[in-house]
């Protein structure tokens, strides 16, 4: 009890603590801020510089370690920066004593293996402390209200852009966007199809909608929406990718901001996704470990925001009309059309804004290679604007806003570096080249520190967002793709074409992609054959310097397990729907051929089907024909539909044949609630770093065992 | 006691149905509920299993010293319910002439129960007006009304309207009154533009969620049985447990 009451009050203080000395005026001015900034520097370069012998740096970095261990008990922002601090030094002082003192320019080809190393490494440095300041302190903003006086609401134009995608997909967003709550003829939806196809314009028709096409596709999405800019004039524009259904409150949440904000140029919700990605698919961890998006939207975005450098997502977004025209609309310049549309806005002087709120919902990328398709994009795009338009350089934005968009661009050069970080240890144990010129354990000594306050501090900061450790996968399994297109955007920003993403594909059956593996592979082989020649090294060739040799073994083991869990990626596993069934729990009525009722709730839904569960004592036979009722914003709607499945107290049902009306409807009552996408992660684990590492272990052990069917069934087709 | 007044413009809208199945959801609330059947038609006590032909009731004229504590029968479903008893024409006669000749008629008799201050008293009424209506809605605390979804529903709200002003208008102990749809079904548009239009109309005045047609309340009165006991996951135990629930809600019906 004492210790609860203890931890309370320390809890309060240290919070009080922090927000006296954020909301403390004197900030405002000049000198105490400049004054404060020398301070921390000398401090800062004292805590990174001051040479010690190694117990001392081990007794050090002991104390350092433990006093996070202790304060990261305590809940708030005030106890995060103080471990950001930590963690800031550690990396910091490992980065000052291995380019000061481990670099050993005797050798020009040790030099050379030992100088790609460090730029590695300077690199993860960089990116680190950039994540941090734009993750330290999410600004969480909360919706502003409408005011009740309808009439004085703005007018808006709702861009739905497609290529080449499905009617099918098309539809539903289609029919979520009519059902969002907002003055019916202030509300203008626009099909943008750039692929001149009848059966749209003639959906639209029948639905009444407008649908816009052009003669040609001159830069893509950007070009169609700047085309529809043209034949439209509501006041403010939101888009939609074609397969982001937005919830009925869409509108309503977002549009606030721009009444209280005259200077808002923009406003981004999540990119929401309710189906399984690559990753979640073929790891079996949907709605269990984060994905690799929501880190992004969850947490970086939301950083943003605190410096005023959210940028616009291509979607599922709201833009101000006039600031559009200043930059003569959506920018053309690069394949990553939105983000170089908001920094240009931001350039200059419009605000913008980021909410936290999933308000929309879209399909993931459906197979492995579609999804390092899109990644190749987005890499191309940002390294195309960080070379034609850096926001290191230019006028118009603040010192944070050119941090976090370049922080936003540095992300994707991560390819080079995580292969170097992959590769790095063979080049001792298949060469002996000593990139690290120091005993094994005062690199212990100085990288340990870096690398545990890194995770300790990262986990606490993003573990909501994302796990332990799956960053290494994730980048893993992108790093050899994205690398070459950033090289040649950075080179020849010009080169290359835009690709569009694949959507709404089914993989037939489970197999593992030989084609997209082939980098995992490689890099697999060489870490393996480092091993085997690592065990030699270290019983017969390399008895005398045994610990670089094991610290060398460590690491080839740590990048398997890496790898191993990039093969478990690589398994495409087999799908068996094609609409994708979202697991909530809704209100549901069923009405039997018999004149009886069943009050009841959803398992999942799909446009299909759905799935209910019942209570006991109801015959229902597969193939009776029932009436779903489900409750939407304007009350009963009912869906004539056949059992397709019934067992014990689950009753699974297709719909017959709907009608357009009935198609809305059933929009409206699911994905088109409000609510639907707010509880999506309550289900989930708490992040703990060593379980991400358990996690990730695992899956990898799998990946080795499916890589091994893989094999077999290879084998069998050739004999 | 809180009075509350169950009102039909017209018959077979199933207003009778409706009370009973009302009562026992609100004593599942919490509330202690006394029902009474001003209906000649004494159908109430069916739904609370008393035998076809037990003839016991406030219109019999062997009721010991008229006192209406005599007639009270207990359900098995926790509801008390005081029946209207089997009359032939001249006993009823006699019974409405004593009715018409004392407007505190209904008031007198009900305190002669000593029922406790926030006790319901659930009151089953005759459609249309008439002289058990003016009684009830002298002293009602709360008036239900009950409609169809249909056109003839639809066109009886006015009259309802002002009759209900009528009685209540100047009392302050009247809390307000509100409007049920009875035998919804959704799946005919009818209903559902009768239903959107009384929404309109009627405003916060209108319970929102209707009771639906449903099979299982026929089946409950053939068993002798509210349907919250015959058929507990039926739309129309829902449906009527979203009424009190509601009336809870806008009243405080039950403490």
């Amino acid at each position: 009890m004492r210790s609860i009451l203890n931890s309370r009050y320390v809890y309060g203080r240290l919070n009080e603590i922090g927000v006296l000395l954020v909301n403390w005026s004197g900030w405002e001015l000049k000198l105490p801020r400049t004054i404060a900034t020398i301070i921390a520097g000398l401090l800062y370069w004292t805590a990174i510089s001051v040479p010690m012998d190694l117990p001392l740096q081990t007794l050090f970095s002991i104390a350092i370690f433990s006093a996070a261990l202790f304060i990261r008990r305590y809940a708030g922002t005030l106890v995060s920066l103080i471990m950001v601090m930590f963690s800031v030094c550690a990396t910091s002082r490992y980065m000052y004593w291995r380019v000061n003192y481990t670099i050993d320019t005797t050798n020009l080809f040790d030099l050379f293996f030992a100088l790609i190393l460090v730029g590695a490494e300077v690199y993860a440095w960089l990116v680190l402390l950039l994540g941090y300041l734009q993750t330290a302190w999410p600004l969480k903003r909360k919706p502003v209200m409408m005011p009740a006086d309808t009439s004085t609401w703005p007018t808006i134009d709702l861009f739905i852009p497609t290529y080449n995608e499905d009617l099918s997909v098309v539809k539903p967003t289609v029919m979520a966007a009519m059902g969002i709550d907002w003055p019916r003829d202030k509300l203008n939806i626009v099909i943008l199809d750039d692929g001149r196809r009848p059966e749209f314009a003639e959906f639209a028709r029948e639905i009444g909608v407008q649908c816009f096409t052009r003669s040609d596709n001159r830069h893509a999405k950007a070009g169609n929406i700047n085309a529809a800019l043209k034949r439209t004039n509501g006041e403010f524009v939101a888009i939609f990718d074609c397969d982001h259904m937005p919830t009925r409150s869409f509108l309503q949440y977002t549009m606030g901001w721009f009444l209280v904000d005259p200077k808002l140029a923009m406003i981004q919700t999540p990119h929401h996704f309710l189906s399984p990605d690559p990753f979640e698919r073929n790891l079996q961890t949907f709605r269990n470990v984060p994905n690799e998006g929501e880190l992004f939207y969850g947490l970086i975005q939301d950083g943003n925001d605190l410096w005023n450098a959210t940028f616009f997502c291509g979607s599922c977004a709201v833009l101000r009309r006039t600031c559009l025209d200043e930059i003569d609309g959506i920018a053309v310049e690069t394949v990553t059309e939105d983000a170089h549309t908001a920094l240009k806005m931001q350039r200059l002087g419009y605000n913008t804004a980021y909410l936290s709120l999933p308000q929309a919902a879209g399909l993931a990328t459906e197979s492995l290679s579609a999804h390092v398709g899109q990644r190749i994009r987005w890499a191309r795009g940002m390294a195309q604007i960080f070379r034609v338009d850096n926001p290191l350089l230019g006028k118009g934005l603040s010192f944070g806003q050119r941090l976090c968009y370049s922080n936003a661009m540095l992300h994707f050069f991560y390819g080079l570096p995580r292969m170097v970080f992959l590769l790095a240890p063979i080049s001792y144990l298949f060469f002996e080249v000593h990139i690290i010129k120091a005993s094994a354990l005062s690199i212990a000594a100085y990288s340990l520190p870096h690398l545990l306050h890194a995770n300790l501090t990262n986990s606490r900061i993003q573990g909501a967002h994302r796990h332990s450790f799956w960053a290494e996968v994730y980048e893993a399994t992108l790093a050899w793709y994205i690398f070459r297109p950033t090289l040649v955007a950075l080179v020849n920003p010009k080169a290359g074409t835009f690709n569009v993403t694949a959507k709404g594909g089914l993989v037939q059956e489970e197999h593992f992609d030989w084609v997209i593996s082939k980098p995992y592979l490689v890099m697999l082989a060489l870490n393996v054959l480092g091993f085997l020649i690592g065990i030699g090294r270290a019983i017969w060739w390399n008895t005398f310097e045994l610990d670089t040799v094991i610290l060398n073994i460590l690491w080839t083991i740590y990048n398997l397990v890496i790898l191993g869990a990039t093969l478990a990626v690589a398994t495409e596993s087999k799908q068996v729907r094609r609409t994708h069934r979202v697991r909530a729990i809704l209100n549901a009525t069923l009405r039997l051929p018999n004149g009886h009722s069943i009050v009841c709730q959803t398992e999942d839904f799909s446009m299909g089907g759905m799935s209910l569960t019942i209570p006991d004592g109801f015959t229902i036979k597969k193939g009776d024909e029932i009436i779903v009722s489900l409750y939407g914003a304007n009350g009963e709607c009912l869906f004539p539909s056949k059992a397709v499945f019934v067992k014990k107290n689950v009753l699974s049902v297709q719909f017959l044949p709907l009608s357009l009306q009935q198609e809305k409807e059933l929009i409206s009552c699911t994905v088109g609630r409000a609510d639907v996408w707010l509880n999506w992660s309550d289900r989930r684990d708490i992040d703990h770093p060593l379980n991400g590492l358990k996690e990730i272990a695992s899956h990898s052990l799998q990946g080795f065992v499916r890589f091994g069917d893989g094999l077999r069934q290879q084998w069998d087709k050739r004999s | 006691m809180r009075v509350v007044a169950v009102i039909s413009p017209k018959g077979g809208v199933g207003k009778t149905t409706v009370t009973a199945n009302l009562a026992v959801s609100l004593e599942r609330l919490g509330g202690r509920v006394t029902v009474v059947d001003l209906d000649p038609q004494n159908a109430l006590r069916l739904h609370f299993g008393m035998a076809h032909d037990d003839p016991l009731g406030i219109a019999s004229e062997n009721l010991p010293n008229n006192q209406w504590q005599f007639a009270l029968m207990e359900s098995p479903y926790g509801v008390d319910f005081l029946p209207y008893g089997i009359v032939n024409e001249r006993q009823r006669d006699r019974f409405e002439q004593a009715i018409k000749a004392n407007p505190d008629w209904l008031l007198i008799h009900l305190n002669s129960l000593g029922l406790g201050e926030t006790d319901v008293v659930l009151i089953d009424t005759p459609p249309g007006p008439g002289i058990y209506l003016q009684q009830v809605l002298r002293i009602a605390n709360i008036g239900i009304v009950i409609l169809k979804p249909d056109a003839a529903s639809y066109s009886t709200v006015p009259a309802i309207e002002s009759l209900i002003a009528h009685y209540t208008k100047d009392r302050r102990d009247f809390l307000g009154h509100c409007y049920v749809i009875n035998q919804m079904d959704p799946a005919k548009q009818l209903n559902r533009d009768v239903f959107g239009m009384l929404r309109a109309q009627l405003g916060p005045r209108f319970v929102p969620s209707s009771i639906h047609r449903d099979e299982a309340v026929s089946e409950a009165l053939a068993c002798q049985s509210p349907v919250s006991y015959y058929a507990q996951y039926s739309s129309a135990t829902h449906d009527v447990q979203y009424l009190s629930n509601w009336l809870q809600q806008n009243f405080g019906l039950v403490d």
